[in-house]
């Protein structure tokens, strides 16, 4: 079947396209060339004003497994709300998986990313994002507390042996990208260490988080993964915690590196508050080296819930749990997870400056193409608040007006007021579509060329930016219409993406003997058969390009 | 780890080695099943109760029966239907079923508008129930065997339920600590004579408390742990006992605190499981200490899961109308049982059902010579996870997912395709949602 989307406005800027008005032809789920005069497409949709983009790829949201499960069970108020009523559940901050799957398609989006997947509850999270309808999903692994790598680090094996474990351990959890969050620091708590500094030799293995971290950098550059290791870094929430941001761009010296929800980790300790914004030291380091890119974790205002597989840093902000209720697990020998409820209060001090700090990075950060459009959902906000925090960045009298608001204080804290940049439609397409795709790998999407994937969102271009990105009038996924004026008229499964990145088997030998010493499981149960993945028919494999990044 | 199938059928054993055990949560993932042709399957590895008895249990198939005559598949699949889709109150539970199962189970429940929950899931209740008030501390059992140089087991031997809980997660010393010892406490409760010999190596403290007030056990040591020699006795449990623990609490570097709430007898055990989260929470502003809520037998844990993902709040919930509502109290099934006016129980995982109410109107989906004090209207015999087809199932520790692989063909229909079948054979409805 052939589909023409006509005289639509294109924002894709994988393209060079900037508003420039043309067609779109969709046969068999992909973008094709212009088929020529002589073909008659069987379906037509006049698209003549609107504008057009891509499908919405999220490269950071909390959307599966075990903390997420905590997470809903801790939040069970909102599961009484009835706003946006459905059968198959709500939620704003914990939605179901159905709920999950709806919101981001009425919104655009075609993919999201669970960021945060353990090893071992990696077929938990495959289980539960294949229940996720209408986007495709995929998980990132947490790796850098695993009691395995460390050893590894002590017995000084060198760099080919982490990368070969690194390669074993993404092939078996079906994984897409290498995260490290708080590299060190979730072991060390697991031994009462509330605090570990770069340089501090961890207990037990005795390896510091920057030997971690750098090796974790380095394995992720010698298999050739697209995306870079994706760091959630040390001190989260810490004023003062800008110097150990700095000090991890630093130690990654050149290699490629994404610092997520920096937001939380752009802190100084200045001030007559003794907390201050450093955004603007963050925002010229990113902007000085290529090799950085970031996600922001926008903070906005009202009830959510933190999840995190930071137990160190969790295990600090319980106190601040709104309701007052928490939850700390020490999972498996390779990380933990830490569930706090919290409430961002707009005439709270701390609260506002998060805020601003967020909005500070997003406008002083050059290159849309190295900055990502991310609340860490649900940690900072809901993802259903992206179409406020668009308007945000595209509306500078609506910032202004919205700063006002907030605590007192904060204008003097913040420079907010006098940054005049407003984010153009082809810079959010950027920031939202065709940055994500290219950071992940996933060279079939986030863009509008021939052979592109038909994920597609059509907009009425409203001076109102939040309402124009709630509600699209069109969404496309797979060349399939799923939503219309915000409503989902069909629904579809989405698939699973991953690499596959090549590794000396021979690490497995070593690693069937500690699974059976330690995990009490055995190496062949722990890996994850494809069959396994949406039943066998999920899987989407990136290639990985050894040495090229 | 594959099959050792000969490729003509021979009269010897087929012997599958590392094989998954689903049935009591532990995940133990160890054992050798010896296959004795047709479909025998006996259990040579490991002496555990559960998985000998449950392997066992392996009858020939047997066709389904409407009101107590044989009848086709299809034919019971449309009499279910039609039983279910006439019901003003139906109850969809037992759930002992994997992932799928309980997907399928989840989704025709959505259909009917039923109430849904797991036969077993008073344990699961206990301890979430807490865990919603309150939040906890809890841990998993890799850490428990690596890290904990101290385990106090509170009430009633675990090991009751989850057999080789000990031999697997405890006797084996802590990898990640120096030095790796371990010493294991039994608060208010007996060790089996199992657990006393898997446990020969170790220093086993056994303080017999009377175990109805492990929880006042559990308080004591709380107050006790600023100052040891403030303690007062408790359940039974001298002063001097209780000081010397607290005092061992604080200095032990990963404390493990494990409980098997369904194993707690008398109303309101979930305060006791509070005060037990409690002592957790305590003990970690001296040093490392958390909780091991054990109950996981027939993917009850799994099973609230997938519930929890798909519908936002757990099992004992009601998808009558609305938004999911769920009441851990009104949609208990054995209360909602007396009210409920057909009821699917799905029990894959054993050929066993709870007596049901005299003229209850019962779809039962359950392995072949489940025995019935009343004949159901509908009964369709179903094969059992990780026996007669792979299955995921959950461990207790709510962490790891495993996957059963399927042993013997029996020619039985798993809980999935028989509860999609039911569904589908309902009218029809547009989109969901």
């Amino acid at each position: 079947m052939l589909m023409k989307l006509a005289g639509g406005r294109l924002y894709d800027p994988a393209n060079g396209r900037d508003g420039a008005v043309g067609d779109l032809f969709v046969r068999d789920g992909r973008i094709v060339a212009d088929p020529g005069p002589g073909a008659a497409p069987d379906e037509v949709h006049d698209l003549s004003g609107r504008v057009v983009m891509a499908g919405a790829i999220d490269i950071h949201s909390h959307i599966a497994g075990g903390k997420v499960n905590i997470a809903r069970l801790l939040m069970a108020e909102e599961h009484r709300a009835a706003e946006g009523a459905c059968g198959c559940g709500v939620g704003l901050a914990t939605p179901s998986t159905h709920a999950t799957g709806c919101r981001y398609a009425q919104m655009g989006y075609t993919a999201a990313f669970e960021p945060a997947m353990l090893p071992s509850n990696a077929r938990h999270a495959h289980l539960e994002m294949a229940d996720i309808p209408l986007i495709d999903t995929g998980g990132y692994l947490v790796l850098g507390n695993d009691d395995l790598l460390l050893e590894i680090l002590a017995s000084g094996a060198g760099e080919d042996a982490v990368a070969d474990y690194v390669g074993f351990m993404l092939n078996a959890t079906r994984s897409l990208a290498v995260k490290a969050v708080n590299p060190g620091g979730i072991n060390a708590f697991k031994y009462n260490r509330r605090r570990l500094d770069v340089d501090e030799n961890g207990p037990f293995h005795a390896i510091t988080p920057r030997r971690i971290l750098t090796a974790l950098a380095g394995a992720v550059q010698r298999l050739g993964i697209p995306h870079p290791l994706h760091l959630h870094g040390f001190n989260l929430g810490v004023p003062g915690n800008v110097e150990a941001t700095l000090d991890s761009i630093a130690a990654v010296d050149g290699l490629r590196l994404h610092l997520t929800h920096v937001q939380f980790h752009a802190y100084g300790a200045e001030g007559d508050r003794k907390f201050s914004s450093a955004a603007a030291r963050v925002a010229e380091a990113v902007n000085h080296r290529p090799n950085i890119s970031v996600d922001v974790g926008q903070i906005m205002f009202g009830q959510t819930v933190t999840a995190s597989a930071d137990t160190m840093a969790q295990m600090n902000n319980a106190g601040l749990a709104h309701p007052k209720k928490w939850v700390m697990m020490d999972i498996e020998c390779d990380a933990g997870c830490g569930v706090v409820p919290f409430r961002y209060r707009d005439k709270a001090f701390v609260n506002a400056l998060q805020w601003a700090i967020g909005l500070e990075l997003f406008l002083l950060i050059e290159d849309p193409w190295r900055v990502f459009l991310t609340t860490d959902h649900p940690n900072g906000a809901p993802f259903t608040s992206y179409p406020e925090l668009i308007r945000l960045l595209m509306d500078r009298d609506y910032r202004l007006a919205r700063l006002a608001e907030l605590h007192p204080a904060l204008p003097e804290h913040t420079i907010l007021g006098s940054l005049t940049r407003e984010y153009s439609l082809g810079e959010i397409a950027t920031m939202t579509r065709a940055a994500p795709a290219r950071i992940l790998g996933l060279t079939d999407r986030g863009h509008l060329g021939p052979g592109a994937v038909a994920d597609i969102t059509v907009y009425t271009d409203r001076p109102d930016r939040r309402a124009m990105f709630e509600k699209p009038d069109l969404v496309f996924k797979d060349g399939r219409l799923i939503v219309r004026d915000g409503v989902v008229v069909a629904f579809l499964q989405g698939r699973t993406h991953v690499v596959e990145p090549a590794y000396d088997p021979t690490i497995e030998s070593w690693m069937a003997r500690r699974f059976d010493e330690r995990m009490g499981q055995r190496l062949t149960h722990f890996r994850i058969a494809e069959e396994e993945i949406r039943g066998g028919t999920g899987l989407i494999r990136h290639a990985c390009q050894p040495g090229s990044f | 780890m594959a099959s050792d199938r000969p490729p003509h059928s021979v009269a010897r054993p087929v012997v599958h080695r590392d094989v998954v055990c689903p049935f009591c949560g532990l995940g133990c993932d160890d054992l050798t099943v010896e296959e004795e042709p047709p479909a025998t399957l006996a259990v040579r590895s490991t002496d555990c109760p559960v998985a000998i008895e449950r392997f066992s249990r392996t009858l020939a198939a047997e066709p389904p029966r409407v009101a107590g005559v044989p009848v086709p598949l299809a034919e019971a699949v449309d009499a279910a239907a039609a039983v279910l889709g006439a019901a003003q109150a139906p109850l969809v539970a037992g759930l002992g079923t994997d992932v799928e199962g309980a997907r399928s189970a989840l989704a025709l429940a959505g259909r009917l508008g039923a109430v849904v929950d797991h036969a077993l899931s008073d344990g699961l209740y206990r301890n979430l129930a807490v865990l919603q008030r309150t939040g906890w501390i809890a841990t998993t059992l890799a850490e428990l065997r690596n890290r904990c140089d101290l385990l106090l087991v509170a009430g009633p031997d675990p090991a009751a339920l989850h057999p080789r809980l000990f031999e697997r997660w405890v006797a084996p010393a802590p990898a990640f600590q120096t030095p790796p010892s371990r010493e294991v406490v039994f608060l208010c409760g007996e060790p089996l004579d199992t657990t006393r010999a898997a446990l020969s190596g170790l220093p086993v403290t056994v303080l017999a408390g009377d175990p109805a007030k492990s929880g006042d056990a559990a308080a004591a040591l709380a107050a006790a742990l600023p100052d040891p020699s403030r303690a007062s006795g408790a359940a039974g449990i001298a002063a001097g006992d209780i000081a010397a623990l607290a005092e061992r609490l604080v200095t032990a570097r990963y404390t493990v605190v494990a409980w098997s709430a369904a194993a707690f007898d008398g109303p309101h055990a979930d305060l006791t499981v509070e005060r037990l989260v409690r002592l957790v929470r305590d003990a970690n502003r001296h040093t490392r200490c958390a909780g091991l809520p054990l109950a996981g037998d027939d993917n009850v844990i799994g099973v609230n899961q997938v519930c929890t993902w798909r519908f936002g709040v757990p099992l004992r919930t009601s998808l009558a109308g609305g938004i999911p509502l769920h009441d851990p109290h009104r949609f208990d099934w054995a209360r909602y049982m007396a009210v409920a006016d057909a009821v699917v129980w799905v029990s894959a995982f054993r050929p066993e059902v709870p007596a049901f109410p005299a003229g209850q109107t019962i779809v039962a989906l359950a392995p072949p010579g489940t025995a019935f004090a009343d004949e159901p209207a509908v009964f369709i015999p179903v094969g059992t996870p990780g026996i007669d087809h792979p299955a995921h199932v959950f461990r207790s520790d709510t962490v790891v997912a495993l996957r059963a692989r399927g042993l013997i063909d029996r020619n039985l229909p798993d809980a999935a395709t028989v509860l999609k079948a039911i569904a589908a054979a309902l009218p029809q409805e547009g989109l969901p949602c």
